[in-house]
Protein backbone atom coordinates (compact mmCIF):
# COMPACT_ATOMS: atom_id res chain seq x y z
CA UNK A 1 0.00 0.00 0.00
CA UNK A 2 1.39 3.36 -0.99
CA UNK A 3 0.58 6.52 0.96
CA UNK A 4 1.76 10.09 0.63
CA UNK A 5 2.27 11.12 4.25
CA UNK A 6 2.76 14.88 3.96
CA UNK A 7 0.31 17.21 2.18
CA UNK A 8 -1.49 20.49 2.78
CA UNK A 9 -4.96 21.58 1.74
CA UNK A 10 -6.55 25.01 1.74
CA UNK A 11 -6.95 24.54 5.49
CA UNK A 12 -3.30 25.54 5.74
CA UNK A 13 -2.59 29.23 5.27
CA UNK A 14 -0.26 28.52 2.37
CA UNK A 15 -2.17 25.57 0.91
CA UNK A 16 -3.82 26.09 -2.46
CA UNK A 17 -5.28 22.64 -3.04
CA UNK A 18 -8.77 21.43 -2.28
CA UNK A 19 -8.89 17.85 -1.06
CA UNK A 20 -11.28 16.82 -3.80
CA UNK A 21 -8.89 18.24 -6.38
CA UNK A 22 -6.10 16.05 -4.98
CA UNK A 23 -8.41 13.06 -5.46
CA UNK A 24 -9.28 14.08 -9.00
CA UNK A 25 -5.62 14.56 -9.86
CA UNK A 26 -4.61 11.20 -8.44
CA UNK A 27 -7.27 9.40 -10.44
CA UNK A 28 -6.87 11.41 -13.64
CA UNK A 29 -3.12 10.92 -13.67
CA UNK A 30 -3.35 7.30 -12.49
CA UNK A 31 -0.66 8.02 -9.93
CA UNK A 32 -0.90 4.69 -8.16
CA UNK A 33 -1.42 6.30 -4.80
CA UNK A 34 -3.69 4.43 -2.40
CA UNK A 35 -4.11 7.34 -0.05
CA UNK A 36 -2.67 10.49 1.42
CA UNK A 37 -2.40 12.28 4.72
CA UNK A 38 -3.31 15.93 5.29
CA UNK A 39 -0.80 17.54 7.60
CA UNK A 40 -2.06 21.07 8.06
CA UNK A 41 0.34 23.66 9.45
CA UNK A 42 0.12 24.40 13.18
CA UNK A 43 -3.32 22.91 13.61
CA UNK A 44 -5.36 19.75 13.50
CA UNK A 45 -8.38 19.91 11.23
CA UNK A 46 -10.91 18.16 13.42
CA UNK A 47 -13.90 19.45 11.47
CA UNK A 48 -13.49 18.19 7.94
CA UNK A 49 -15.04 14.85 7.07
CA UNK A 50 -13.62 13.31 3.90
CA UNK A 51 -15.44 9.97 4.02
CA UNK A 52 -17.61 10.80 1.02
CA UNK A 53 -14.53 11.62 -1.02
CA UNK A 54 -12.89 8.39 0.12
CA UNK A 55 -15.91 6.43 -1.09
CA UNK A 56 -16.24 8.35 -4.34
CA UNK A 57 -12.60 8.09 -5.36
CA UNK A 58 -11.51 4.94 -3.55
CA UNK A 59 -8.66 6.78 -1.86
CA UNK A 60 -7.77 6.69 1.83
CA UNK A 61 -7.67 10.20 3.29
CA UNK A 62 -6.17 10.62 6.75
CA UNK A 63 -5.55 13.66 8.89
CA UNK A 64 -2.47 14.62 10.90
CA UNK A 65 -0.58 17.84 11.66
CA UNK A 66 2.67 19.64 11.01
CA UNK A 67 3.86 21.51 14.08
CA UNK A 68 6.87 23.79 14.51
CA UNK A 69 9.55 23.15 17.10
CA UNK A 70 12.92 24.43 18.21
CA UNK A 71 14.44 21.71 15.99
CA UNK A 72 12.31 22.41 12.93
CA UNK A 73 9.00 21.14 11.65
CA UNK A 74 7.50 17.85 12.80
CA UNK A 75 4.69 15.72 11.41
CA UNK A 76 2.39 14.41 14.11
CA UNK A 77 0.34 11.30 13.32
CA UNK A 78 -2.39 9.93 15.55
CA UNK A 79 -3.69 13.27 16.78
CA UNK A 80 -6.44 12.89 19.37
CA UNK A 81 -8.04 15.05 22.05
CA UNK A 82 -5.39 14.17 24.63
CA UNK A 83 -2.62 15.16 22.29
CA UNK A 84 -4.29 18.42 21.31
CA UNK A 85 -4.44 19.27 25.00
CA UNK A 86 -0.82 18.28 25.60
CA UNK A 87 0.77 21.14 23.67
CA UNK A 88 -0.24 24.20 21.70
CA UNK A 89 -0.20 23.31 18.02
CA UNK A 90 -0.20 26.98 17.01
CA UNK A 91 3.16 27.80 18.56
CA UNK A 92 6.32 27.97 16.45
CA UNK A 93 8.75 27.29 19.30
CA UNK A 94 7.57 23.98 20.74
CA UNK A 95 10.39 21.97 22.32
CA UNK A 96 11.00 18.93 20.11
CA UNK A 97 11.61 16.80 23.17
CA UNK A 98 8.14 17.74 24.48
CA UNK A 99 6.47 17.02 21.16
CA UNK A 100 8.06 13.59 20.90
CA UNK A 101 7.38 12.65 24.50
CA UNK A 102 3.77 13.82 24.60
CA UNK A 103 2.95 12.44 21.17
CA UNK A 104 4.22 9.03 22.24
CA UNK A 105 2.34 9.24 25.53
CA UNK A 106 -0.91 10.05 23.76
CA UNK A 107 -0.57 7.22 21.29
CA UNK A 108 0.81 9.00 18.25
CA UNK A 109 4.05 9.23 16.34
CA UNK A 110 6.13 12.38 15.83
CA UNK A 111 8.21 12.49 12.66
CA UNK A 112 10.61 15.39 12.05
CA UNK A 113 10.11 16.43 8.44
CA UNK A 114 12.42 17.85 5.75
CA UNK A 115 15.33 17.49 8.21
CA UNK A 116 17.88 18.62 5.65
CA UNK A 117 16.40 22.07 5.16
CA UNK A 118 18.02 25.06 6.86
CA UNK A 119 16.23 26.41 9.94
CA UNK A 120 13.11 24.25 9.62
CA UNK A 121 14.98 20.95 9.46
CA UNK A 122 16.50 18.92 12.26
CA UNK A 123 20.01 18.36 10.85
CA UNK A 124 21.30 21.88 11.37
CA UNK A 125 19.84 22.02 14.87
CA UNK A 126 21.47 18.69 15.76
CA UNK A 127 24.82 20.17 14.77
CA UNK A 128 24.23 23.29 16.83
CA UNK A 129 22.40 21.94 19.87
CA UNK A 130 22.96 18.21 19.85
CA UNK A 131 20.52 15.38 19.16
CA UNK A 132 17.19 14.88 20.87
CA UNK A 133 16.34 11.51 22.31
CA UNK A 134 13.22 9.70 21.26
CA UNK A 135 13.34 10.30 17.52
CA UNK A 136 12.65 7.05 15.73
CA UNK A 137 11.35 8.07 12.33
CA UNK A 138 12.19 11.04 10.12
CA UNK A 139 11.06 12.16 6.69
CA UNK A 140 14.02 11.18 4.53
CA UNK A 141 12.33 12.04 1.25
CA UNK A 142 10.42 15.31 0.94
CA UNK A 143 8.85 16.51 -2.27
CA UNK A 144 9.76 20.13 -1.62
CA UNK A 145 13.35 19.59 -0.53
CA UNK A 146 16.37 19.97 -2.76
CA UNK A 147 18.55 17.02 -3.62
CA UNK A 148 21.24 17.88 -1.13
CA UNK A 149 18.63 18.40 1.58
CA UNK A 150 17.17 14.93 1.09
CA UNK A 151 20.72 13.56 0.98
CA UNK A 152 21.42 15.14 4.36
CA UNK A 153 18.24 13.60 5.75
CA UNK A 154 19.18 10.16 4.46
CA UNK A 155 22.67 10.50 5.90
CA UNK A 156 21.23 11.46 9.27
CA UNK A 157 18.86 8.48 9.22
CA UNK A 158 21.69 6.10 8.39
CA UNK A 159 23.99 7.55 11.01
CA UNK A 160 21.44 7.39 13.81
CA UNK A 161 19.38 4.37 12.79
CA UNK A 162 16.18 6.25 12.07
CA UNK A 163 13.51 4.80 9.85
CA UNK A 164 12.55 7.04 6.92
CA UNK A 165 9.23 8.02 5.39
CA UNK A 166 8.44 9.86 2.18
CA UNK A 167 6.00 12.73 1.81
CA UNK A 168 5.40 15.23 -0.95
CA UNK A 169 4.77 18.32 1.17
CA UNK A 170 2.28 19.26 -1.53
CA UNK A 171 0.61 22.65 -1.42
CA UNK A 172 -0.91 22.49 -4.91
CA UNK A 173 -2.51 19.46 -6.53
CA UNK A 174 0.24 18.72 -9.03
CA UNK A 175 2.78 18.33 -6.23
CA UNK A 176 1.17 15.26 -4.69
CA UNK A 177 2.87 11.87 -5.03
CA UNK A 178 6.36 13.27 -5.52
CA UNK A 179 7.53 11.32 -2.49
CA UNK A 180 5.60 8.47 -0.93
CA UNK A 181 5.82 5.68 1.62
CA UNK A 182 5.22 2.02 0.85
CA UNK A 183 3.70 -0.21 3.52
CA UNK A 184 3.63 -3.99 3.06
CA UNK A 185 0.23 -4.34 4.71
CA UNK A 186 -3.07 -2.56 4.19
CA UNK A 187 -3.76 0.51 6.29
CA UNK A 188 -7.40 1.35 6.86
CA UNK A 189 -7.32 4.29 9.25
CA UNK A 190 -5.21 6.57 11.38
CA UNK A 191 -4.68 3.97 14.08
CA UNK A 192 -3.41 1.56 11.47
CA UNK A 193 -1.00 4.16 10.17
CA UNK A 194 0.36 4.85 13.64
CA UNK A 195 0.77 1.14 14.28
CA UNK A 196 2.68 0.71 11.02
CA UNK A 197 4.91 3.69 11.75
CA UNK A 198 5.66 2.41 15.21
CA UNK A 199 6.45 -1.02 13.83
CA UNK A 200 8.92 0.55 11.40
CA UNK A 201 7.58 -1.58 8.59
CA UNK A 202 7.73 0.76 5.58
CA UNK A 203 10.06 2.34 3.06
CA UNK A 204 10.32 5.79 1.53
CA UNK A 205 10.15 6.17 -2.25
CA UNK A 206 10.89 9.13 -4.48
CA UNK A 207 8.62 9.65 -7.46
CA UNK A 208 10.08 13.06 -8.29
CA UNK B 1 12.65 38.40 16.24
CA UNK B 2 10.76 38.33 19.51
CA UNK B 3 7.09 38.80 18.71
CA UNK B 4 4.27 38.67 21.22
CA UNK B 5 1.58 37.42 18.88
CA UNK B 6 -1.07 37.24 21.55
CA UNK B 7 -0.48 40.88 22.47
CA UNK B 8 -0.71 41.90 18.82
CA UNK B 9 -3.97 40.03 18.45
CA UNK B 10 -5.36 41.51 21.62
CA UNK B 11 -4.40 45.06 20.78
CA UNK B 12 -4.91 45.25 17.04
CA UNK B 13 -7.46 42.77 15.71
CA UNK B 14 -11.20 43.03 15.44
CA UNK B 15 -11.83 46.73 14.91
CA UNK B 16 -12.36 48.76 11.76
CA UNK B 17 -9.44 51.11 11.15
CA UNK B 18 -10.32 52.29 7.66
CA UNK B 19 -13.42 52.79 5.54
CA UNK B 20 -13.34 53.56 1.84
CA UNK B 21 -15.97 53.87 -0.89
CA UNK B 22 -15.73 52.86 -4.51
CA UNK B 23 -18.01 52.74 -7.52
CA UNK B 24 -18.02 49.66 -9.70
CA UNK B 25 -17.69 51.25 -13.12
CA UNK B 26 -18.65 49.26 -16.18
CA UNK B 27 -15.35 49.93 -17.94
CA UNK B 28 -13.38 48.83 -14.88
CA UNK B 29 -15.37 45.61 -14.59
CA UNK B 30 -14.77 44.77 -18.23
CA UNK B 31 -11.12 45.80 -18.12
CA UNK B 32 -10.38 43.77 -15.02
CA UNK B 33 -12.15 40.68 -16.36
CA UNK B 34 -10.35 40.96 -19.68
CA UNK B 35 -6.98 41.40 -17.97
CA UNK B 36 -7.68 38.21 -16.04
CA UNK B 37 -8.25 36.36 -19.29
CA UNK B 38 -11.92 35.91 -18.56
CA UNK B 39 -14.07 35.18 -21.62
CA UNK B 40 -17.53 34.53 -20.14
CA UNK B 41 -19.93 37.18 -21.38
CA UNK B 42 -21.45 37.77 -17.97
CA UNK B 43 -18.06 39.24 -16.97
CA UNK B 44 -16.97 40.88 -20.23
CA UNK B 45 -20.12 42.04 -21.99
CA UNK B 46 -22.14 44.85 -20.34
CA UNK B 47 -25.14 43.91 -22.49
CA UNK B 48 -25.31 40.47 -20.91
CA UNK B 49 -28.37 40.32 -18.63
CA UNK B 50 -26.23 38.82 -15.84
CA UNK B 51 -23.28 41.21 -16.29
CA UNK B 52 -21.24 41.40 -13.07
CA UNK B 53 -17.73 41.66 -11.72
CA UNK B 54 -15.48 38.62 -11.79
CA UNK B 55 -15.31 37.09 -8.30
CA UNK B 56 -11.76 38.34 -7.65
CA UNK B 57 -12.58 41.89 -8.69
CA UNK B 58 -12.58 43.34 -5.13
CA UNK B 59 -8.92 42.37 -4.79
CA UNK B 60 -8.08 45.45 -6.90
CA UNK B 61 -9.33 47.80 -4.23
CA UNK B 62 -6.94 49.27 -1.70
CA UNK B 63 -8.06 51.33 1.26
CA UNK B 64 -6.48 54.54 2.44
CA UNK B 65 -4.40 52.77 5.05
CA UNK B 66 -2.75 49.37 4.94
CA UNK B 67 -2.31 49.12 8.71
CA UNK B 68 -3.83 50.99 11.63
CA UNK B 69 -2.10 54.14 12.81
CA UNK B 70 0.78 53.35 15.18
CA UNK B 71 0.78 49.65 14.34
CA UNK B 72 4.17 48.40 15.56
CA UNK B 73 6.92 48.22 12.97
CA UNK B 74 8.30 44.72 13.22
CA UNK B 75 11.28 42.83 11.90
CA UNK B 76 13.18 45.81 10.63
CA UNK B 77 10.42 46.77 8.26
CA UNK B 78 11.26 44.13 5.65
CA UNK B 79 8.00 42.86 4.25
CA UNK B 80 6.26 41.55 1.20
CA UNK B 81 2.85 40.59 -0.15
CA UNK B 82 1.83 37.01 0.64
CA UNK B 83 -1.30 36.97 -1.49
CA UNK B 84 -5.00 37.62 -1.29
CA UNK B 85 -7.91 35.29 -0.69
CA UNK B 86 -11.26 36.44 -2.05
CA UNK B 87 -14.54 35.06 -0.73
CA UNK B 88 -17.38 36.18 -3.00
CA UNK B 89 -20.75 36.49 -1.31
CA UNK B 90 -23.01 38.21 -3.85
CA UNK B 91 -22.50 39.66 -7.36
CA UNK B 92 -21.07 43.14 -7.74
CA UNK B 93 -23.00 44.88 -10.53
CA UNK B 94 -22.06 47.84 -12.66
CA UNK B 95 -22.91 51.05 -10.88
CA UNK B 96 -22.85 49.53 -7.40
CA UNK B 97 -21.52 51.84 -4.70
CA UNK B 98 -19.15 49.68 -2.71
CA UNK B 99 -18.10 50.35 0.85
CA UNK B 100 -14.97 48.61 2.14
CA UNK B 101 -14.18 48.31 5.83
CA UNK B 102 -10.70 47.25 6.86
CA UNK B 103 -9.55 45.51 9.99
CA UNK B 104 -6.64 43.36 11.10
CA UNK B 105 -8.25 39.96 11.10
CA UNK B 106 -5.37 37.82 12.34
CA UNK B 107 -1.71 37.86 13.23
CA UNK B 108 0.41 34.74 13.33
CA UNK B 109 3.97 33.54 12.96
CA UNK B 110 5.53 30.66 11.08
CA UNK B 111 9.02 29.44 10.37
CA UNK B 112 10.57 28.70 7.01
CA UNK B 113 13.93 28.25 5.30
CA UNK B 114 14.55 31.98 5.64
CA UNK B 115 13.67 32.22 9.32
CA UNK B 116 10.73 33.46 11.37
CA UNK B 117 7.98 35.33 9.58
CA UNK B 118 5.11 37.37 10.94
CA UNK B 119 1.91 37.21 8.92
CA UNK B 120 -0.63 40.01 9.19
CA UNK B 121 -4.04 39.31 7.71
CA UNK B 122 -5.69 42.53 6.57
CA UNK B 123 -9.40 41.84 5.98
CA UNK B 124 -11.57 44.08 3.81
CA UNK B 125 -15.30 43.49 4.02
CA UNK B 126 -17.23 44.85 1.06
CA UNK B 127 -20.92 45.79 1.00
CA UNK B 128 -23.08 47.45 -1.64
CA UNK B 129 -25.32 50.52 -1.49
CA UNK B 130 -28.10 48.41 0.08
CA UNK B 131 -25.81 47.33 2.87
CA UNK B 132 -25.62 43.80 1.55
CA UNK B 133 -22.27 42.06 1.99
CA UNK B 134 -20.78 41.19 -1.40
CA UNK B 135 -17.23 40.03 -0.73
CA UNK B 136 -14.48 39.52 1.80
CA UNK B 137 -10.82 39.86 0.87
CA UNK B 138 -8.08 38.62 3.17
CA UNK B 139 -4.73 40.12 2.25
CA UNK B 140 -1.74 38.48 3.88
CA UNK B 141 1.35 40.54 4.46
CA UNK B 142 4.63 39.10 5.69
CA UNK B 143 7.21 40.84 7.77
CA UNK B 144 10.56 39.23 8.32
CA UNK B 145 13.54 39.95 10.46
CA UNK B 146 16.49 40.73 8.17
CA UNK B 147 18.79 40.27 11.11
CA UNK B 148 17.80 36.63 11.44
CA UNK B 149 19.20 35.68 8.05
Amino acid sequence: MILDLHNHSIKSDDGRAKVENYCQWIKKRELGLDGFVLTEHRQFDAESDYRKLEDEYGILILKASEVETDYGHVLVFGVNDDLRAAYDFTRIDLPLELVIRETERCGGVAVPCHPGRPRVGMCAHFEAKGPVEGVRVIETLNGGSRGEEDAAALALAEARGYRGIGGSDAHIVSQIARCVTRFPNEIRDGDGLVAALRAGDFEALSWK
Amino acid sequence: MEIDVEALKRDWTGFTFDTAEFEALTADLVGFATACGETAKRYTDPSDPDFQAVPNYPSRYVGRRVLPDNFPRLGGGYGFDAGKCVTPIAPIRAGDKITARSQIHDVYTKTGRSGTMLFIVHRMEFSNQRGEPVSVVDWRMVQQDRGAQ
